[in-house]
Formats: C-alpha cells, structure tokens, sequence
C-alpha cells in the first residue's frame, strides 16, 4: 500500500530542489548530448496487469518507427515542428500505462524486474516524490554516460494508474516543456533554463 | 553462214519442256517459302503481344504492389505518430504529477514539521 510520506518533509523539500535546479541542467546536457547508444530497459509483458486493467497503453517505437513518425508530423505545424524538434535525439520510447478501476489494484511486485534495472552506475534517481494527498508516487531516473544524459525512465504509481516510460536518446525536458498545451500535453510546472 | 548460225542459236534456245519433275519441284519450293513467309510474321506477332500483356501484367502488378506498400507505409506511419504523441502526453503528464506533488506538499510539510 503506498502511503502518504509526511515523517520525512525534508526529502520532498530535497526532492523540490533536485527539480527545481537539476533539470534544466539535465536539459543542457541532454542538448549538448551525443549521447552513446542505451539498450532501452526490458519491459515485462505485465499480462496478468493487462488482464485486470480497464485500459492499457503498449508503446513501442524504436528508432525505426521514430523516424516513421517524424516523416509524418508537419515541419510547417508548430506543435508538430516542436514534436520533431523534440524527437530527433531519440532512440527508443517505450511506454506502459494501465488504469484500473478500483485503487490499487496493481502490486508494486509488478513493477520490480523494472526498478531492479534502474540501479547505478548506469542509471541515477534524479527524483522520487510521494504524495500523501493523491497517494501518487512518481520516480525519475536517469541515465548517464561519461557526463551526459542518453536516457530517461518514469515510474509512476497512482492509486488507479500505473505508468512507466522509458526514453531512449538524448530528450530536452525544456523541448518538453514547448509541447505543453499542445497535443493534450498538460501545462508542465518546469521552469525555463537560464 | 550467218543462217547456220541463227540456226543453230535458235536451235540450242528453243523452248524445252523442263519436265514435269521439275515444275513439280518448283511449285512444292514456291508453296514452302510462302508457308514460312507467312507464318514468321505471325509467330513474331503473337509473341510481341504476349510480351506486352506480361509487361502490362507486370506493370500493373508493380503499380498495385506500391500502392499497397504505400498503403501499410502510411497506416504504420500515422499509427506511430498517434503512438508518439500518446508517449509524449503521457511524460508530459507523469512530470507534471511530479512538480504538482512537489508543489503540493510543501506546505503540508512545512506545517507538519514542528510536530514531526
């Protein structure tokens, strides 16, 4: 059961930081980036979560497919130029996300063959948030190489939902941040780098 | 003299009956060659218009090949661009629960931090 984690106000306070200040230094190396080639994480199948959740998400683009669907955004579209902009240091997305309709009804066993892969050197949490109030947790990782950012792993754990996202390549949060509002993509909270 | 020999011209140039061996020759090598001369334009012909239905068979199959390539190319192709915009959304999402947690919290926990 994920609890709300109010005995420790200094980590969410740490973890506000790391936000705050990492991120768009994250984005300045994701852009200087010529990130080496990252095997993108082994996603198990999840069957027995496709079978319990009202709706799943099963996203698989690898560089191929990437490229297949940056041939077909629209350069002269804004949100579609950002999109491209976005994507073209990219290798790999994968992504799954289940909802459910009842709280919980995921074990977080499910998600540890990811997490167990999630582990330094190669990978860092650049931040793990728990909120009592929407019993969400979300963790961010990393990964690494030789000083530079070549990819990024969500782990996201709400009472209904379950997501995790595995990017490949190197991905400008602040592109990210371009695409808010555009395509559905929420109104992100990131403040622009200096 | 000079009679002798228009005879004798006239005699060696007279008509002769070459026989009927010889007509029969002439008309089975006549009757051959017009055979033969008929029929390789003929073969030519239909073999020129067979080519040319296998070519335009080709063609068409080619044509109707490339369509559906194209076809399942732009199917995969927008099918992938749904799929990147979906990825996308949902990171977009999943950052925010993040900053909105982090956000949120923080007034909580400075509250709950004399009585922790």
């Amino acid at each position: 059961m994920i609890t709300a984690n109010l005995n420790y106000p200094t980590r969410t306070v740490l973890a506000r930081r790391v936000l705050l200040t990492l991120l768009p230094t994250l984005a300045l190396l994701a852009r200087l980036a010529s990130a080496a080639p990252l095997a993108p994480l082994k996603l198990p199948d999840f069957e027995s979560l496709t079978g319990k959740a009202t709706q799943s998400v099963n996203i698989t683009l690898d560089s191929n497919l990437l490229g297949l669907a940056a041939s077909f955004l629209d350069s002269d579209k804004p949100e579609d130029a950002a999109a491209k902009e976005l994507i073209a240091g990219l290798q790999g997305v994968y992504v799954r996300s289940f909802t459910f309709d009842r709280d919980f009804a995921y074990s977080m066993t499910d998600v540890d063959a990811v997490r167990r892969q999630l582990v330094a050197p190669g990978w860092q949490r650049l931040v793990g948030v728990r909120s009592g109030k929407e019993k969400a947790n979300v963790d961010i990782y990393i990964s690494v190489d030789a000083g530079r950012a070549n990819g990024l792993a969500i782990i996201s754990s709400e009472p209904r939902q379950l997501t995790i996202v595995n990017i490949v390549g190197s991905i400008d949060l602040q592109k990210l941040h371009k695409l808010e509002g555009k395509f559905g993509i929420p109104k992100l909270q990131l403040e622009e780098g200096k | 003299m000079s009679n002798d020999l228009d005879n004798d011209l006239r005699a060696a140039l007279r008509p002769v009956d070459p026989g009927e061996r010889f007509t029969q020759s002439v008309l089975a090598r006549v009757a051959t060659e017009s055979t033969r001369s008929a029929r390789a334009p003929k073969l030519h012909t239909t073999t020129l218009r067979w080519t040319s239905v296998a070519l335009a068979i080709s063609l068409v199959m080619g044509i109707v090949v490339a369509h559906q390539w194209q076809v399942r190319r732009t199917q995969r192709g927008l099918e992938a661009r749904q799929q990147l915009i979906q990825a996308l959304q949902l990171t977009g999402e999943k950052l925010d629960l993040a900053y909105r947690v982090v956000n949120d919290e923080q007034p909580t926990q400075s509250a709950a931090e004399p009585g922790a």
